[in-house]
């Protein structure tokens, strides 16, 4: 899996004879490498059209200062980023959305590894209990979000009621709208929201470990925990790397849990880069704030991207 | 013995955990309206009803919307996997000038935020004239479908022994032939697996489908059952959990009939290295 | 309910009919395409369902009387309309009526050109009809209509609890703060809280405590739009809204409209702040209240302040951008025909109320299980919201402020209330920022 996060996939076939080119085995690499070209274009094309052009668009975008609903305005060269840098606003976001990200993340993986390594094992309705371990993951974010501003009521919601029904507190929880509630409420429905993923994938992976690795632990005396960190533990290293890749970059963008769980509230304590850009886009029909800050945005996770690619290939080779 | 009993009931006492908003969501679905406002609140409805159910399929868009969300995440989905099994293949099995910037770009794509695309988008989708169709929301979806898949998909093919593609064109195939009679096969878990996070993106998503779309003729279930049952004066708790659990259905059975592909889908490809 | 019955199922197979289309063609086929003559969009943000079917009753009548023309109701919800308008307004495929859209909103879009000036449908109506002053919000700055009324709605109405007034020994509903602070302290308790107020990070918010600054007697803009929020009438009304925190439900952190609304019907609080849906709301959802409430305006610092009612002044405008606009101010005009007016009038009854004078009077309008129940409340709602104002029109020496939405939209106004009452930030520094936050607004 490393090997496909670098660049290349598995290495191109027929290695040994294309060092011996010679004419024809030549022209055959030509002919693959058109075909190949031919094979990768439909999605260049949908990537230029539906990607590149919008993300060039939104850079151009950035650099005027535009009224959203005319998009009429003038060109203001890099001012509007020389501007959100010396915002207040803009540092608080990116704080939040990097508590956000960090804190759900771990949650996910944390919860996802446990789960799967109790799912791995043979236990009751086995089936049952996995479907509905990824329930959580099939809901729309609209509908997850929907129930737990149900669970978490003030008036009727049920988890106030069991709380204080078990006398753990005696007033209502405020949940979403005090701090630091709203933040340890979101982290925690994303975590129960996403972490399925986590689940699938390591599960999967389990599955593949040879049970022939355990049986050498054991043999070495090693017990459940230490053969968790020393078998299980770097067999998952590869589906990992690629899990908190695929996840971080997903929970940076995050939109919609938190838009419709507490709109970035109380004041802007829980307002991600994200839901920045739709107020600014939006909301102030400032269109061009708006595209720079999602540029920035945008340059701050590459950042991280490519800093998380090369330590893990570090690792990798080591 | 007591080992295992206490093993199996910590584990499902955790399922139940996660699943209890399921079951909340479920509860509250067949409360009559007067039941839910009572404080505290009963666990079980008192007099279950299944009027919610009834009002939504009778009286109100939701099955045109249902139509909608189901026409828009199969026709995202198989032109998704489409492209990026071609794709996939492609960025794995050839080798090409550019090979590997394309491998990088495919990355990069996926690390844009939905919100600065949408407006940009739009306006290219009323200059093609597609502007408030479900055209419009199916290529839209690409934006983030196609990253995914086409990474998901690269992984899995990685995984992929070569030799029996190499076998197949030392038998004399083409590498299309090959491509058909060797790889697909050998993919198809990945396939399903890819193709069943497609869905459930394009079936979930909910931004670009408030901004693309504005008629209730081509809204799909996330935005249509928002704006029905949302407004500033009032929420229709019971109507909402009644179209959640009808919303979740699909995809509850997709997932039961494809379980044992995606988790060997998994286990197979991105596993791998 | 006839009518929703047999336009329902056509409606919906016609449009099953265009996305089946859509989808087969892949979208070579435009929606234009699909219409034979003209094709008017309606947006509204106005949609629980009986209001949609009074809508569509409107909408029968209109394409009886007009051969070849079809309108296509479109609900928005209240949340997303901004984000849908401006997607709409840049591609220039625009809706081609839209009703019940704050008048500030409108302002703010007609100073920009996005509106057609409205003065036609005015006249159409009928301008010695309406209730006197009900067009003034409407007035731009170039003295055109950039739209008119299509009702009123009084906002801030203090709805109590008779039988828990009777209970703690309270004669007449509250008038001064003062007096209101003493009432929560006697209702307040057993389970049931004094009151519920919006202390969300969202427009509710907002639009609330502006009522409280006017209350106090200050305002947020000077007639020429100067800046004034930075004013004791402010630091006063934070304070108060500070003070009387503890008297509204703990979520109330997160409280918009709808949760104020539901707090007060479902019997939780023994007063609450909404408009006159409270009546609807309680006879289809808790009954048991229908003969215990009543209601007054809202309380005041003292009895010298006049009192201020928030009217958001719910609009009909054309976009200037339609392709029909002939059609579509006729569309407009037609929507105050009294049969189909007042059955959109019934369907929200007490909360969008009559702008003109013949219908507020009309036999019809009048004979409706709530009108008549509750007459003294709509009365009392209809007099208020008449007299109603709004941040883009603070008083009838303001000018029209078309910076308006934005500025609901921004949240400072929200942020500032939750700084002071929730952070307990210091209130000097977070007014000036808030005033310096405005004026940035203003420029922008």
């Amino acid at each position: 899996m490393m090997a496909a996060m670098s660049t290349g996939g598995g290495e191109p076939g027929s290695q040994a004879e294309s060092r011996t080119s010679r004419s024809p085995q030549a022209m055959l690499e030509r002919r693959y490498a058109r075909l190949g070209l031919l094979l990768i274009a439909p999605s260049i094309v949908v990537f230029s059209a539906v990607i590149i052009y919008p993300l060039l668009a939104a850079i151009y975008l950035s650099l005027f200062e535009l009224y959203t609903p005319t998009l009429e305005g003038g060109f203001v060269g890099l001012s509007n980023y020389r501007e959100l840098l010396a915002r207040g606003e803009f540092w608080v976001s990116l704080r939040n959305t990097l508590v956000w990200t960090a804190g759900t993340l771990s949650l996910q993986i944390v919860f996802g590894i446990g789960m799967a390594l109790m799912l791995h094992q043979n236990v009751w309705f086995r089936s049952l209990a996995r479907s509905l371990i990824l329930f959580p993951y099939f809901v729309s974010t609209v509908v997850a979000v929907l129930v737990w501003r149900w669970l978490f009521n003030d008036l009727y919601g049920i988890l106030n009621h069991l709380l204080v029904e078990a006398r753990l507190i005696d007033m209502p929880i405020d949940y979403l709208g005090a701090m630091p509630n709203a933040m340890i409420s979101i982290i925690l429905v994303g975590a129960w929201k996403y972490f399925p993923f986590v689940v699938i994938a390591v599960l999967a992976r389990l599955q593949t470990i040879p049970d022939v690795l355990y049986e050498a632990a054991r043999i070495d005396g090693a017990g459940p925990i230490a053969r968790f960190f020393d078998v299980t533990l770097p067999q998952l290293r590869e589906v990992l790397l690629v899990i908190v890749l695929l996840r971080a970059i997903w929970d940076f963008k995050e939109f919609d849990l938190i838009f419709l769980l507490t709109g970035g509230g109380p004041v802007i304590s829980t307002q991600t880069l994200s839901l920045l850009v739709y107020k600014e886009a939006f909301a102030l029909n400032q269109m061009g704030m708006g595209a720079a800050y999602g540029v920035v945005m945008m340059a701050i996770m590459l950042v991280f991207m490519i800093f998380y690619i090369r330590q893990a290939r570090k690792g990798d080779s080591s | 013995m007591m080992r295992r009993i206490l093993f199996n009931l910590s584990v499902w006492s955790a399922v139940l955990i996660v699943a209890f908003p399921l079951f909340w969501m479920v509860v509250t679905s067949l409360k009559p309206q007067v039941e839910l406002w009572a404080r505290p609140p009963a666990l079980l409805p008192l007099e279950p009803t299944l009027e919610h159910y009834l009002t939504l399929l009778r009286d109100t868009s939701f099955l045109v919307y249902f139509r909608n969300s189901v026409l828009l995440s199969t026709a995202t989905t198989l032109l998704v996997i489409g492209v990026a099994a071609l794709g996939a293949y492609s960025l794995v099995r050839f080798r090409y000038r550019g090979r590997e910037s394309l491998a990088m770009l495919v990355l990069f794509t996926y690390l844009l935020p939905s919100v600065i695309l949408i407006l940009p988008l739009y306006l290219m989708m009323v200059k093609l004239g597609l502007a408030n169709t479900l055209v419009s929301l199916v290529l839209a979806y690409t934006t983030f479908a196609l990253p995914y898949a086409l990474w998901l998909l690269r992984s899995f093919m990685a995984g992929i022994p070569e030799d029996l593609e190499s076998a197949a064109l030392v038998d004399g195939a083409t590498r299309l032939g090959a491509f058909r009679d060797v790889i697909l096969p050998q993919l198809l878990p990945g396939i399903i697996s890819t193709a069943l996070f497609t869905f459930i993106l394009s079936w979930n998503e909910y931004l670009f489908a408030l901004v693309l779309v504005n008629s209730d003729a081509t809204r799909p279930l996330t935005t249509g059952v928002m704006n029905m049952l949302i407004s500033s004066f009032n929420i229709e708790w019971s109507m909402l959990m009644a179209a959640s659990v009808m919303m979740s259905l699909p995809l509850i059975i997709a997932f039961s009939l494809l379980q044992k592909y995606l988790t060997r889908g998994f286990g197979a490809g991105a596993v791998k290295g | 309910m006839q009518n929703t019955h047999d336009i329902g199922p056509t409606r919906s197979r016609r449009a099953l009919l265009k996305a089946l289309v859509a989808a087969a063609a892949l979208g070579s086929l435009p929606r234009q395409a699909l219409s034979r003559s003209a094709e008017l969009r309606w947006w509204t943000p106005q949609g629980a369902p009986a209001q949609l079917d009074a809508y569509r009753y409107q909408i029968a009548a209109f394409e009886a009387v007009n051969a070849g023309v079809s309108v296509v109701l479109e609900p928005l919800s209240d949340e997303s309309y901004a984000t849908q308008l401006a997607a709409a307004f840049s591609s220039g495929q625009v809706p081609d009526v839209v009703t019940h859209l704050p008048s500030f909103s409108v302002q703010s879009y007609y100073a920009r050109g996005l509106v057609e000036p409205f003065n036609d449908v005015i006249e159409a109506v009928g301008p010695g009809d309406y209730y006197p002053g009900a067009n003034n919000v409407f007035r731009a700055a170039d003295g055109n209509y950039v739209a008119t009324g299509i009702g009123n709605s009084a906002v801030n109405i203090l709805w109590l609890r008779t039988d828990m007034m009777e209970r703690a020994g309270l004669e007449r509903p509250p008038i001064t703060w003062d007096e209101f602070r003493a009432a929560l302290t006697k209702l307040h308790g057993r389970g049931i809280y004094g009151t519920a107020l919006p202390y969300g990070r969202n427009s509710a918010t907002s639009l609330v405590f502006i009522g409280f600054i006017h209350g106090a007697g200050g305002q947020v803009f000077t007639p020429d739009l100067q800046v004034a929020i930075d004013s004791e009438e402010t630091r006063n009304a934070l304070e108060y809204y500070r003070e009387i925190r503890d008297f509204s439900p703990r979520g109330a952190t997160n409280y918009s409209w709808g949760d104020c609304l539901t707090a007060f019907v479902s019997g939780a609080t023994a007063t609450g702040l909404y408009t006159g849906r409270v009546l609807a709301n309680v006879r289809d959802q808790n009954p048991r209240l229908a003969d215990h409430i009543t209601c007054a305006l809202w309380p005041r610092l003292s009895r010298d302040i006049p009192p201020w009612t928030f009217n958001d002044f719910p609009s009909v405008f054309v976009p200037a951008q339609s392709r029909h606009k002939g059609l579509a101010k006729r569309l407009a005009a037609f929507l105050f025909e009294p049969e189909g007016y007042i059955r959109q009038l019934h369907a929200a009854p007490g909360h969008v109320l009559p702008v003109l004078r013949s219908i507020g009077e009309d036999r019809r309008y009048r004979d409706n299980d709530i009108i008549r129940k509750y007459r003294d409340e709509v009365n009392l709602m209809a007099e208020a919201a008449a007299g109603g104002y709004n941040l883009g029109y603070e008083s009838n020496a303001h000018r029209a402020n078309e910076k308006a939405g934005e500025i609901i939209a921004s949240g400072v106004i929200a942020d500032m209330v939750q700084r002071v009452v929730l952070n307990r930030e210091n209130v000097d520094a977070v007014l000036s920022r808030t005033a310096r936050a405005i004026e940035e607004v203003m420029k922008g």
